[in-house]
């Protein structure tokens, strides 16, 4: 190969981040649109959500496998077919591209170690997107008059059933005040309700009273 | 047996050639980019699918058993490849078969990318067994690319696809070591307003 595989790899991480990203951004899309998580929504509009979503995820794969054809990395003309050790440094031929992506780890390609680093940042990134957006969006609804919003009240409940309603911002207090006043709780009858082969149960007794 | 895996791989493989518009289709999703990633953004739309709090605390207990299968099944096939170092169809019938893959250095059996999918596929099933049909359909779909691909023997995918599912039953049976850690991971994340 024309090229050490650093070099290849941080070509494939980047490429690999930004694919991730916008996939995950497009599953989240049809995911909260489906659950009616609107603190999470990028248009006010469910049925956009859903296409938005799948227009994502199509552009995701359709970035990732067809950047080859204008992007320079280990697929130029006429190497891709060959072993991957072997490939030259250029941008890939319109004929040889299902392939070009088909490089080994031990040669610059991404491992399933990288690739599970990678892929939940890119989800990550998805969520905090999606986060900033729906602030915006649910702003939008509540200046439409939607009946489904509420962000002049605060949040009954954290969590994402939270997020139904309101914005990220606005939900994300109600959690974090619900979180530090269950988790006592939730320990304490986790713990008694526990099967009695649970570490934890064995650790800490069968009763914390 | 062998002999048999062997011409199975080698009939398989012996039909590219003749479409290449189905040959590129059989190397995009033996990438290992596509599918892996599509079973992880099944575990990551699952995580928000719940329709109501109950739903959600199900499905994510059941993403994160789901995301522990996979780890683990990365183990099991790794101690597979240590105590049984399988060559590759490419290796051993090289001659016969037209790689339309890299060819991998590591061992053949079982297939670990197979293992990974069903192990997604069945934490998926577990809860949805709709959408965990389409997984599974998924996950031989990327199987059988590889095999067509010259990577794998059958048995290689078999074994994967056992190894998969094993693992994430063992895992689920696991869950109960771990609990109420599990569910208070699972509160810690909804503190933060994901879950």
């Amino acid at each position: 190969m024309g090229t050490d595989p650093e070099t290849v790899r941080d070509v494939f991480a980047s490429h690999y981040f930004l694919f991730a990203f916008l996939a995950s951004l497009g599953t989240l899309q049809i995911a909260v649109a489906n659950s009616g998580t609107r603190g999470l929504w990028l248009t006010p509009l469910r049925v956009a959500n859903r296409w938005l979503g799948v227009a994502l995820i199509l552009s995701g794969i359709a970035l990732f496998f067809l950047m080859p054809l204008w992007i320079e990395g280990p697929w130029a003309d006429g190497s891709v077919q060959a072993d991957s050790i072997s490939r030259e440094w250029g941008q890939a031929r319109w004929g040889e591209l299902a392939g070009a992506r088909n490089v080994n780890d031990i040669h610059g390609g991404l491992d399933g170690t990288k690739q599970a680093i990678w892929f939940p940042l890119a989800a990550i990134l998805a969520f905090v997107v999606s986060a900033l957006t729906g602030a915006f969006s649910i702003r939008f609804q509540n200046r439409g008059g939607s009946p489904a919003t509420e962000t002049g009240s605060s949040p009954n409940e954290g969590g994402l059933a939270g997020l139904e309603k309101h914005s990220y911002f606005a939900t994300l207090p109600v959690s974090l005040r619900e979180f530090r006043v269950e988790i006592g709780g939730v320990w304490r009858t986790g713990l008694q309700a526990a099967d009695r082969w649970s570490l934890f149960k064995m650790i800490f007794g069968r009763s914390s009273n | 047996m062998s002999s048999l895996d062997a011409d199975l791989v080698i009939w398989l493989n012996g039909l590219s050639g003749n479409v290449k518009i189905f040959d590129d289709l059989m190397r995009l999703i033996a990438s290992d980019y596509l599918m892996p990633l599509t079973f992880s953004l099944a575990m990551f739309g699952l995580w928000f699918s719940g329709k109501n709090p109950a739903e959600r605390v199900k499905y994510q207990i059941t993403m994160l058993v789901g995301i522990s299968a996979l780890s683990l099944s990365n183990v099991v096939v790794w101690l597979f490849n240590i105590s049984w170092d399988r060559p590759r169809p490419f290796v051993e019938h090289g001659d016969e078969l037209n790689l339309l893959f890299y060819p991998p250095t590591d061992p053949s059996f079982p297939a670990n990318p197979v293992a990974v999918g069903f192990a997604a596929a069945a934490a998926a099933w577990s809860i949805n067994r709709k959408f965990g049909w389409w997984m599974f359909a998924a996950a031989s779909l990327f199987g059988f690319s590889r095999l067509y691909a010259g990577v794998f023997y059958p048995t290689d995918i078999i074994g994967g696809a056992v190894v998969g599912i094993v693992v994430f039953m063992f895992t689920s049976y696991l869950r109960r070591f771990l609990e109420p850690l599990i569910t208070s991971f699972v509160r810690f994340i909804r503190g933060l307003s994901a879950a």
